[in-house]
């Protein structure tokens, strides 16, 4: 298998702070309004208390990616290299394609540059042998970078519930399913 | 970079006038067609070291990059393990909040409190109206008691207690004094260890058992997470104690929901069954601690696990199970929070926990303790604290408490500062007399969105002839201020930060040029200190120019020195850097602060001071209304801090009620409804979001500032009631946030 660089991200360690979300904003400053990053609370069917157990999600840099398919003016890459998919704003007409498209809500319209945005995975840091901004920031790394192509299949998985199942897309962002501990209530 | 035209003009650089907008981004958002920009390079940047200076555990060492004078982003220093790269939801919106539109640019004054109507003035006739005023108070009363100052955890660097300093060199004024945050906890461990010391976070990975007992780390302390996290990974159990389901509960392997304030019940359950199954550390409660046969006497005839199952409502199979792991587990910890002591029974529970852990034989042993909280790497020079009054200065005769963080001693002289109950700040500007308080100055505080009984507070703040805030943003204490004087943060003064928490030093530089017309504290009283000789020569004796830089370096030491293993505290440019410690445990040499140089299960001070020499159960406060009213801290701010920010509004939109479902069912409340939560204090609206998180006799709401266009705030729902300890050490009793009552109604 290539090369692909993923998010991977641990329900279990994840305490659902927002500190990554906030550390991709430090770092890009996005306009009011546009979010990269966010922090989804899974509802009560899937996990039993509200706002207790979380999803990290960004833009899963897909192997098929949907945005990519749909650009007129091709300002999506795939990085050969690792993966990872590149939106090129400079192109971008923001005609809103792959803002309909992608069915994880990972494009952005950026209402004062009216064209599209997303999660760049910080290949800027990446190829400066650094990790990503939101990465880094996570204090009990619940999410982390990994490479498909390397990682050992262990508890993982593609597709937890209340998440997309898009099998053409083959999102590589991965999960680790969030536990409950005993309850002794009164 | 060709791109470089199209980039977006970041709304963070509206107000920031000059620099070019495509110089700002720290990254290249844009990217040839290749995908192949060129990778981050650091030397585009000046780094600077900072460090958070909230009221947080974790106060965290920063590294700040800067590019042509602006900041471009932050994040956690490398350095230290305990930070380790990064910050926490509320650190990385730091690079928003000196360049926020809503930040306060230049002094200004309102003309009639609450009207809204501000103008800009000069720092000149800011300091002139100021200076004339304390010069009128202290010839209408012949001293300036008259002039209150109210200083909190807004800012814990170090050179802001210049904000004191300054006080102090107008002459003798009313001091606020004691702490809302932990007082009650502190004086209990203080009775029973002699001090407050706790282990370092870090060793808490070698724990086989840890019950973290009212505190909420997953919120308020989010880089001891991974600790507690590797201890579990390493095979210690976790337990959360706790009235509500916190996030921190949510990570633990066992979760108990107690009645609120039951704590000491339970503690003193464990104990008994403890005691009954021979498990106690002999050798430590013989050779190490002073009055366990009376407490064990004390268990054997007032205490079962029955009994204790009652009171709390976990069931006794439980305890007992729980009180033999806990007892043989070796090492085993308790994390003691803050949030457990704000009852009235608060400093009676942190007593019986204390004692739990010490005839375990925990105390003074790596891996475990009961940790609250030190102030072990706190030795100060405190230069900006400790100045001189002026000569002749008149003040207060008599007994006058001094605060927690008020590590000066045996200064003598015939006069002191006028103290009064920092929580009951309400109450006090109402009752002080012969000379009211007539004017206040407050700084590295929120008075309104901390102080208890909101609508007292705003009584008592009408009667004030005038009142000066030191503040960043249009807080609802600057909307009851007349004069607004801006400050500047972090990121544009020179100080010192240590934690109560973990063991590391970080100095925090200056890393931009104060933005507007902000000024440090200290520079604050530079400027007043000018008028002030200007009017009257010698009537302020702090010096009239300050650099918050010297002042920094000032407040170093050769003991800090030691402690720290530097040379000097330019050292610290490189990075932060840990205490050396003999053994990461408190009290490792088994010499305690207490009288008897034991441990002390019973303290014959604390009865001194009132209270019961051993640590008995003690009844928390009666219910005034159908609900147990919880206002803990949210994850999206530092009491108001935080939360006004656009950025941090981007993902905690508004405030909510947390209510069980089928109280709510009860009182036919859905989901999201807009709810009223009464009580005798006053009353709040939100909307409810229902959920088991909480029992069906409890209200939560998370203690917040909204900022703009919102007149959201718990302290109308919370009275100034007192907890039982924290006079002693702190300077007045701690306050029983946590027992407050209310009622809910749709609105
Ligand atoms: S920073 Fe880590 S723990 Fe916090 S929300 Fe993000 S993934 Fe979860
Ligand atoms: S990888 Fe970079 S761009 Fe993507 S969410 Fe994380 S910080 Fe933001
Ligand atoms: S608030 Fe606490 S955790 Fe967040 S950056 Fe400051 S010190 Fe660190």
């Amino acid at each position: 298998m290539k090369k692909q660089y993923a998010f991977l991200v641990d329900s279990e360690r994840c305490i659902g702070c927002f500190t990554c979300a906030m550390a991709c904003r430090n770092y890009y400053h996005q306009e009011e309004g546009v979010v990269w990053r966010q922090v989804y609370p899974l509802s009560e069917e899937i996990y039993p208390h509200r706002e207790r157990a979380f999803l990290s999600l960004a833009c899963n840099h897909c192997e098929d990616p949907a945005c990519l398919n749909v650009c007129p003016v091709n300002a999506y890459t795939k990085r050969e290299e690792d993966g990872v998919v590149v939106h090129h704003q400079e192109k971008c007409i923001g005609c809103g394609n792959c803002i309909r498209s992608c069915p994880y809500g990972a494009p952005k319209y950026n209402p004062v540059e009216k064209r599209a945005e997303k999660c760049s995975f910080c290949h800027e840091r990446l190829d400066a042998g650094l990790k990503p901004a939101c990465v880094q920031s996570c204090p009990t790394k619940a999410l982390q970078l990994v490479d498909l192509a390397e990682m050992q299949q262990t508890n993982q998985v593609q597709y937890p519930a209340g998440y997309p199942k898009m099998e053409k897309l083959n999102p590589s962002t991965r999960f680790i399913l969030p536990k409950t501990p005993k309850m002794v209530r009164r | 970079m060709a791109s470089k035209k199209l980039l977006s003009r970041r709304r963070f650089l509206q107000g920031v006038t000059a620099a070019t907008a495509a110089s700002m981004l720290p990254c290249r958002l844009l990217v040839p067609g290749t995908a192949q920009a060129a990778g981050f390079d650091q030397n585009e940047f000046q780094v600077f070291r900072n460090a958070c200076p909230r009221n947080c555990y974790d106060t965290c060492s920063i590294k700040t990059y800067v590019k042509d004078g602006v900041i471009q982003f932050i994040e956690g220093a490398p350095e230290s393990t305990y930070t380790d790269g990064g910050l926490c939801v509320k650190g990385y919106s730091y690079t928003r909040r000196p360049y926020s539109p809503d930040r306060i640019k230049y002094p200004m004054v309102q003309d009639g409190r609450r009207t809204g109507k501000w103008r800009r003035v000069s720092w000149d006739e800011a300091m002139d109206r100021i200076a004339g005023k304390i010069m009128e108070l202290k010839e209408r009363d012949g001293s300036l008691l008259g002039l209150g100052m109210t200083k909190y955890s807004g800012n814990f660097g170090i050179t802001n207690y210049g904000v004191e300093g300054l006080m102090s060199s107008l002459g003798y004024t009313t001091r606020f004094v004691g702490t809302p945050c932990w007082p009650a906890g502190i004086d209990a461990q203080n009775y029973d260890l002699g001090n407050m010391w706790c282990n370092d976070p870090e060793d808490m990975v070698k724990a086989r058992y840890v019950i973290i007992w009212g505190a909420n780390p997953a919120w308020c302390s989010v880089h001891s997470m991974k600790y507690i996290m590797e201890a579990k990974r390493r095979g210690a159990k976790i337990l959360v104690i706790d009235p509500v389901f916190t996030q921190t509960a949510a990570k633990g392997d066992v979760f108990w929901q107690p009645k609120t304030a039951s704590d000491g019940a339970l503690a003193l359950g464990m104990a008994r069954h403890i005691l009954d199954k021979g498990l106690v550390d002999r050798a430590f409660v013989e050779n190490n601690a002073q009055g366990f046969e009376e407490f064990a006497a004390y268990l054997r005839e007032n205490v079962t696990v029955e009994w204790a199952a009652e009171q709390s409502g976990i069931p006794a199979e439980e305890i007992r199970e729980v009180a033999e792991e806990f007892a043989q587990a070796d090492p085993a910890t308790i994390w003691i929070g803050y949030g457990m002591q704000r009852h009235t029974n608060g400093g009676a529970s942190v007593r019986s926990i204390d004692a739990l852990v010490a005839m375990t034989g925990n105390v003074g042993k790596e891996g475990g303790g009961a940790r609250y909280g030190h102030l072990q790497t706190w030795g100060f020079n405190y230069n900006a604290f400790i100045q001189k009054q002026p000569e002749g200065s008149v003040g207060f005769t008599g007994p006058a408490a001094k605060g927690e963080f008020d590590l000066t001693e045996g200064r003598q002289a015939s006069y002191s500062d006028r103290t009064v109950n920092i929580n009951k700040t309400a109450q006090a500007i109402l009752d002080t007399k012969d000379p009211a308080i007539r004017m206040l100055w407050v700084s590295c505080k929120n008075p309104f969105a901390q102080d208890f009984d909101r609508p007292k507070l705003e009584k008592a703040f009408d009667t004030l002839e005038m009142v000066v805030s030191v503040e960043q943003f249009f807080t609802e204490t600057v909307a009851n201020s007349d004069i607004v004087l801006p400050v500047t943060t972090l990121f544009e003064e020179w100080t010192v930060n240590a934690s109560y928490w973990h063991y590391w030093l970080s100095i925090n530089e200056q890393a931009i040029k104060p933005l507007h017309e902000a000024k440090s504290n200290l520079e604050i009283g530079a400027a007043l200190s000018r008028k002030m000789n200007e009017l009257a020569p010698g009537s302020c004796t702090l010096p009239t120019e300050i650099d918050t830089r010297e002042w920094t370096a000032k407040e170093f030491n050769q003991g800090i020195y030691d402690l720290f293993g530097i040379n000097d505290w330019t050292d610290l440019k490189n990075g932060p850097v840990k205490a050396k410690l003999a053994s990461s445990a408190a009290w490792h040499d088994m010499k305690f602060g207490t009288p008897s140089g034991k441990y002390e299960f019973r303290s014959d001070l604390c009865a001194e001071h009132g209270h019961k020499a051993l640590p008995e159960f003690k009844k928390g406060r009666e219910s005034y209304d159908k609900f147990r009213l919880l206002t803990p801290h949210t994850k999206f701010g530092i009491h108001s801090q935080f939360v006004n920010l656009d950025w941090m509004k981007e993902y905690n939109k508004e405030p909510f009620v947390y209510m069980h479902p089928k109280a709510a069912a009860g009182k036919g409340i859905n989901d999201l409804d807009m709810v009223r939560v009464f009580n005798k204090v006053g009353e709040q609206k939100a909307r409810v979001k229902l959920t088991d998180n909480v029992t069906e006799d409890c209200l939560l709401i998370y203690e917040a500032w909204f900022g703009k266009g919102t007149t959201f705030n718990v302290q109308n729902l919370v009275d100034d009631e007192s907890a039982d300890m924290g006079a002693y050490k702190a300077g007045a009793p701690g306050v029983a946030i946590h027992d407050q009552f209310a009622d809910i109604e749709r609105a």
